[in-house]
């Protein structure tokens, strides 16, 4: 039997699933090897085959999402990078767009900047918004800004020239120049081959975090490999990128950019691959933030608004600034700061707020005897009695319940004046009330409404809240997947091989031809072959989208419309019309007598893989029995006597309350909803007509 | 910790807030993805705002926070006009800031009250900044209108849709009186299509709780609001304490204009008086009193520890004084159309009276605002238009130096990418980035200046802008310097250099070829700068801020070798020194570097800001 393994790592855990030839999986939660991750999984690995008798030859595929690319930015523990700008833009890095993501805030601090100033360094040349060099590259003001960097020891030089995504000959020049130099060892990103489009920070800002990452993330994946190779397990490893598709580990290595947010997407993907023509809005709450996305037809939202280290990334660009630009392509998923470790507490005049400030891992939730004395969100729902003090990850966490309960009382319910369960009650509304807005800002911003999905709840305390936010939102239908705990590893088993390229091509629709189109499309077509071949794939073993980024001519932003497939030359008529379509659809409103423009064509390659559909999941945990508790589900219906069943016990429907407890999560299904198993072994939780 | 019980439970007034603040912020986005104009979508001049029936604000989008104090004057003068006329399908528009408690008119407002069934339940409220509403220049901010007359369509409040029919009348009308009617008519579209999306979002909140449950609601919101603000009064000293401050002045030869606000703290209560400032001028600074009011509550906002709900309950602790036929509370037909920069002066005003009550939590001044320039010409046939916004230097805190390239709390704008700039506009630009020696000298150092220049592609292009802060500079505390001084300069580097004054009393042309360049101005200080630690003076120059020259003469801090590193000694002795010397009042070092390399030699150091209590 062949084995697929996907491995995600987390701050705390690693998440292992592996899956067979049949379909059948197999997950375990590790604890993380920070020192050296790639310890960590190989040992993890090892005991895993070994759990199901298999051999290392057995394993065909690794696929791996990561948070050191992330965790390399949060900490500021890249390489030392240098930069080289056009003269007299040497501090657009630091300026960036100005706009911070608070206000009338007085003392808030700003991010410094990845490249410090004395390593920005400017080389004179000028090339116009159309490509015509203004000024020629003078070679020897390269020369002199690399000696500069050379005496700055920096370990990657990151390119970015103005207006290079039209013309990119300076920057390659100055590349060759940059590792005569520097030497061949020295890691080196241009911006034209990062991100070829408009908007300087952005892409300078994109261009230092490839640069900023290189060094880091080679080595990191070295180390997996070397790991991996000493328990002979000698399959492909592949890397999730932001977008939700997999790349190799050398193409990874080339640009770490694009894996940036590996571990979040994997998640969302695999919710949109379980069923292709869902609508459904995923809804992963872990530790520290809850996260939403939204998947239309089975296909996922991505967007090129985002930030590295911006912490809460709510609606994308109106909380902008707190964090690095990263224009790449990445899963649209709006987080907020309401995980288990949110912290409870009141504002001065008496109201109740979760989080965004949590308890982490350490010292946690008071329930977790680590030191923790504040209330958070856990302690809450284990009074209100939704968690099993005594099976959290399978037994391994004991929680204390009488000090959680100790401490509600003290800090919350004695001030404002409420008995303890209502407080609680309370504090799980107010934490899903502050969800909403993160399940709104992917469906109702965007001009979707979430009634007509179904939501999607995965993570350690998804199915904790799902049911109630179904509520809030009006959402008749929750699906809880298998493993709902380790489920982003599991998404890993089912992402493709992708990748996208784009180019800026900014043109009004009306002053060109199908044809002119038609040959950016193609020209950027052989680069993508280029891409695929290094991968080791060509045609037809992948298909290949087109979309353009369109916008009325005057706006500053673009929606992305696929476009007619290669073959025929598009009919830019019906594509005008299509973007108006759009508009209307997410904004309310169209202008058909508006020209429409083009920014940027993109091309997505995706090598779709035959998989088997999965079948029974087993874990490392042991099976139990638990006994029926008392649950509280708000004034209305008050304490009631909760039946505690395991998952395969829904064979048969159940109605609400109930509570399904398994090794990794629980899934409240209060009253008013019916619950019972799909015939992929998800949980399906409807609403009645309350 | 006790806390006043309410009639509503406190979980679901939370509740109620955040679904109300998503509702704003929900509409900024509308806005900021389907504007046409680079000010609205790229710079984000504008706000949105959710009102209860009274028209009082409840929630408002993470927009522009100088715009959202005006929000009540304004909805006050939509239903004292209205109140008795609105209807389900109604839509109002207006910019008057005389008849109408707008700011000036390219400000413009586009409201629609929302009904839940036939009762009047709120309303949804978006400001624009529109680009151009006709009027004596291209922008319609001139500095040199002298009456509202010469600024362009002034709009009482009057009905845009009626019933969900368009006013057809209003567009025709509309479309003749600005430069670039297609961007119009998009931005406001856009304001249209924002207004409808809160429209439906807060129709269903209200469903769900019912219509008299959901206005008790508000009502313990604005009375929470109220809670908060008094708490955070109560817990300053009482007293009185007054700050006066100056702007440069208008045209070639500037007369200092004084502005001038007297806070008193009695108990939970504040008074914030602005009696004692200039009368009206001649010119479009003028500054209706709604902006004046907004400056108060940013203010207070920025200084509380912690943060205010945005229910309008939390003004009602503050009294604002603010005499008629001054220039922060014109009488028409005063002009106003660059009145932001009284706006931006009274938080620094503010800011400098609150530095004697809470000196922990103020900053030095910073570079004075936010700038608007415009720059306008022919691009082959097609007029063009180009407004940018200017921002990003910081005075220091009493415990971190000034931040660089973070913009002015009164406006969380952003600056517009180079590259879209040169890709749309005849406009090159050469040059953007900080100047090094610059910023006012502290312990902690204001932030440095930066720089924006321009080279002109087209035959002639005109600008129009106003900025501040080249004679009266953003003053430092403790200490600590006063900022380097704003500039803005003809063909920097040649023959042909010169200044053209903060505030034109003309348009300013340029031919092909010429070349224009912004200097901002530089934060203030904060302490003494010879007490800056040696280790951040070095950090300093490693980063190039200063030169090691600028270190010893300004800092007295002394480096040598190769990597540069500290002299202890020599550092020692020469701050010592610079300790009992008599500085050139007029002509301190600082200046003197600043000036030198930007090729200026007849500058003198004059007023500085006074304080009392």
């Amino acid at each position: 039997m062949k084995y697929r393994a996907g491995i995600d790592i987390g701050g705390t855990f690693t998440d292992l699933v592996l899956m067979d030839e049949e379909g059948s999986v197999h997950a375990e939660k590790l604890l993380t090897t920070p020192d050296e991750f790639g310890r960590g999984i190989a040992e993890g690995l090892a005991a895993a085959l070994r759990n199901v008798g298999a051999e290392p030859g057995d394993v065909n595929i690794i696929v791996h999402g990561t948070t050191v690319a992330t965790n390399a930015i949060l900490e500021a523990k890249g390489a030392a990078t240098g930069l080289i700008t056009t003269e007299g833009f040497r501090d657009v890095l630091e300026l960036r767009r100005l706009r911070i993501p608070e206000m009338y805030s007085l003392n808030w601090t700003k991010p410094p900047p990845l490249v410090p100033r004395r390593l920005r360094r400017e080389a004179r040349e000028k090339v116009g918004p159309r490509g015509d060099v203004r000024l020629p590259l003078d070679e020897a003001s390269v020369v002199a800004a690399c000696e500069r960097l050379a005496e700055g020891n920096v370990a990657a030089v990151a390119i970015a020239y103005l207006h290079a995504y039209a013309n990119p000959a300076h920057e390659q020049r100055s590349a060759e120049i940059a590792r005569e130099v520097l030497g061949t060892d020295v890691f080196i990103t241009c911006s034209s081959d990062i991100l070829p489009e408009i908007r300087e920070y952005e892409r300078t800002s994109t261009t230092v975090i490839n640069a900023y990452l290189g060094p880091i993330l080679s080595g990191y994946f070295d180390s997996l490999q070397r790991h991996l190779k000493q328990i002979d397990v000698t399959a492909p490893v592949q890397v999730m990128k932001s977008d939700g598709g997999v790349m190799s580990v050398a193409a990874a290595t080339q640009k770490p950019a694009y894996i940036v947010e590996s571990g979040p997407a994997a998640g969302v993907i695999g919710a949109a691959r379980l069923d292709t023509t869902a609508n459904i809005i995923t809804l992963d709450m872990g530790g520290t933030t809850a996260k939403a996305s939204m998947v239309e037809h089975g296909q996922v939202a991505r967007t090129g608004d985002y930030e590295v280290g911006a912490g809460i990334n709510l609606s994308s660009k109106l909380v902008m600034g707190g964090g690095y630009a990263l224009k790449l392509p990445v899963i649209d998923i709006s987080e907020i700061g309401a995980g288990g470790g949110s912290i409870v507490s009141l504002d001065r005049g008496g109201l109740v707020k979760v989080g965004p400030e949590s308890a982490g891992a350490l010292p946690g939730p008071v329930c977790y005897g680590r030191g923790g004395e504040e209330p958070t969100f856990t302690d809450s729902v284990l009074t209100l009695g939704y968690l099993n003090p005594g099976h959290l990850v399978g037994g391994d966490l004991q929680l204390d319940a009488n000090r959680a309960r100790q401490v509600l009382e003290t800090a919350i319910a004695k001030p404002i004046e409420r008995d303890l369960l209502d407080a609680a009650w309370g504090i799980f509304q107010v934490a899903c009330g502050t969800m909403v807005r993160a399940v709104k800002a992917v469906s109702t911003y965007r001009g979707r409404d979430p009634r007509d999905f179904t939501l999607f709840a995965f993570g350690g305390n998804g199915p904790v809240v799902a049911a109630e936010i179904a509520n809030l939102l009006d959402m008749s239908e929750v699906v809880v997947p298998p493993t709902p705990g380790v489920f982003s590893a599991f998404g890993l088993l089912l992402s493709d091989v992708e990748h996208e390229i784009s180019r800026a091509w900014l043109n009004r629709l009306a002053d060109v031809g199908p044809a002119d189109m038609e040959n950016a499309y193609a020209a950027l077509q052989k680069e993508l072959y280029g891409v695929m071949a290094d991968e080791g794939y060509r045609q037809p073993d992948y298909s290949v989208t087109r979309y353009a980024d369109l916008r009325y001519a005057g706006q500053a932003h673009e929606l992305t419309i696929e476009t007619a497939s290669a073959g025929g030359a598009p009919d830019l008529a019906t594509l005008a019309l299509e973007f108006g379509a759009e508009h209307e659809r997410t904004y309310g409103h169209k202008a058909e007598a508006e020209a429409v423009e083009c920014v940027t064509l993109r091309l997505i390659a995706r090598v779709a893989e035959d998989r088997p559909a999965r079948k029974d999941a087993t874990s490392g945990g042991a099976d139990h029995k638990a006994d029926p508790r008392q649950a509280y589900f708000g004034p209305v219906y008050g304490q009631m006597e909760t039946p505690v069943i395991d998952r395969a016990e829904l064979m048969n429907p159940v109605t609400g309350p109930v509570i399904v407890e398994e090794y990794d999560s629980t899934c409240i299904v209060p009253p008013g909803w019916k619950v019972a198993l799909d015939t992929q072994n998800n949980i399906v939780l409807t609403r009645g007509n309350t | 910790m006790t806390v006043q019980s309410s009639n509503v439970d406190p979980i679901t007034m939370e509740v109620v807030q955040n679904a109300l603040g998503a509702i704003a912020d929900e509409m900024a986005l509308v806005i900021m993805r389907t504007a046409y104009s680079t000010i609205v979508r790229d710079s984000m001049d504008y706000s949105t705002g959710v009102c209860d029936r009274q028209g009082r604000i409840v929630a408002h989008g993470m927009t522009m926070a100088l715009h959202l104090g005006s929000f009540p004057d304004a909805m006050a003068a939509l239903i004292r006009d209205y109140g008795d006329d609105m209807h389900p399908g109604d839509m109002f528009i207006w910019n008057d800031p005389y008849s109408g408690g707008g700011q000036h008119l390219p400000d413009v407002y586009i409201v629609k009250p929302v009904f839940a069934g036939d009762e009047l339940e709120g309303f949804a409220a978006s400001l624009v900044h529109q680009i151009d509403m006709g009027g004596i220049a291209p922008g319609s901010a001139a500095v040199y209108a002298r009456e509202i007359f010469q600024e362009g369509l002034r709009i009482p409040p009057i009905k845009l849709y009626e019933r969900g029919e368009p006013n057809r009348t209003f567009f025709k009308l509309m479309e003749k009186n600005t430069r670039i009617p297609d961007k119009l008519s998009g931005d406001m579209r856009a304001q249209v299509a924002a207004c409808r999306t809160a429209d439906a979002a807060l129709t269903s909140l209200i469903e769900r709780y019912g219509s008299g449950t959901y206005r008790k609601i508000v009502e313990e919101l604005h009375d929470h609001a109220e809670r908060i603000m008094r708490t955070e009064i109560s817990a300053l000293p009482d007293g009185t304490w007054s700050f006066t401050d100056y702007i440069d002045g208008l045209g070639e030869a500037p007369e200092p204009i004084p502005l001038k606000v007297t806070i008193t703290i009695d108990g939970g209560n504040m008074t914030l008086d602005w009696t004692g400032s200039a009368q009206q001028v001649d010119a479009a600074i003028n500054c209706p009193v709604p902006f004046v009011k907004s400056a108060c509550h940013l203010i207070v906002k920025c200084l509380a520890e912690e943060e205010i709900p945005n229910f309008e309950g939390f003004i009602r602790p503050l009294n604002i004084i603010v005499p008629e036929g001054t220039i922060v509370n014109p009488l028409p037909p005063a002009a106003c159309a660059a009145r932001a920069i009284v706006g931006w002066r009274s938080l620094d005003l503010l800011l400098g009276c609150f530095a004697q009550i809470v000196p922990d939590r103020v900053p030095a001044a910073g570079e004075g605002g936010v700038t608007f320039p415009s720059f306008s010409g022919y691009d082959g046939d097609d007029r063009f238009v180009c407004t940018e916004a200017w921002a990003g230097c910081w005075g220091a805190l009493p415990d971190r130096d000034g931040a660089f390239g973070i913009p002015n709390p009164g406006g969380n704008l952003t600056n517009q990418p180079v590259e879209m700039v040169e890709a749309l506009f005849p406009l090159e630009i050469t040059r953007y980035g900080m100047v090094e020696n610059s910023g006012g000298p502290g312990k902690h150092r204001g932030s440095n200046a930066y720089q924006r220049e321009y080279r002109f592609l087209s035959d002639e292009t005109q600008m129009v802008m106003r900025s501040d802060r080249r004679r009266f500079l953003p003053y430092g505390l403790e200490g600590g310097r006063a900022g380097t001084p704003s500039w803005n300069l003809r063909n920097t580097g040649t023959s042909e250099q010169g200044a053209i004054p903060v505030m034109p009393m003309e348009p300013v042309i340029f031919a092909k070829g010429e070349t224009f360049r912004h200097v901002s101005g530089g934060g203030g200080g904060h302490g003494d700068p010879l007490d800056r630690a040696p280790e951040d003076v070095l950090e300093d120059v490693l980063e190039e801020r200063f030169t090691a020259e600028y270190a010893r003469d300004v800092y007295g801090v002394v480096l040598t070798g190769t990597p540069f590193d500290i002299d202890r000694a020599e550092t020692d002795r020469h701050r010592t020194e610079l300790r009992n010397s008599v500085a050139d009042a007029e002509h301190p070092a600082y200046l003197t570097y600043f000036h030198d390399a930007l090729g200026i030699h007849e500058f003198r150091l004059v007023g500085e800001r006074e304080m009392e209590s």
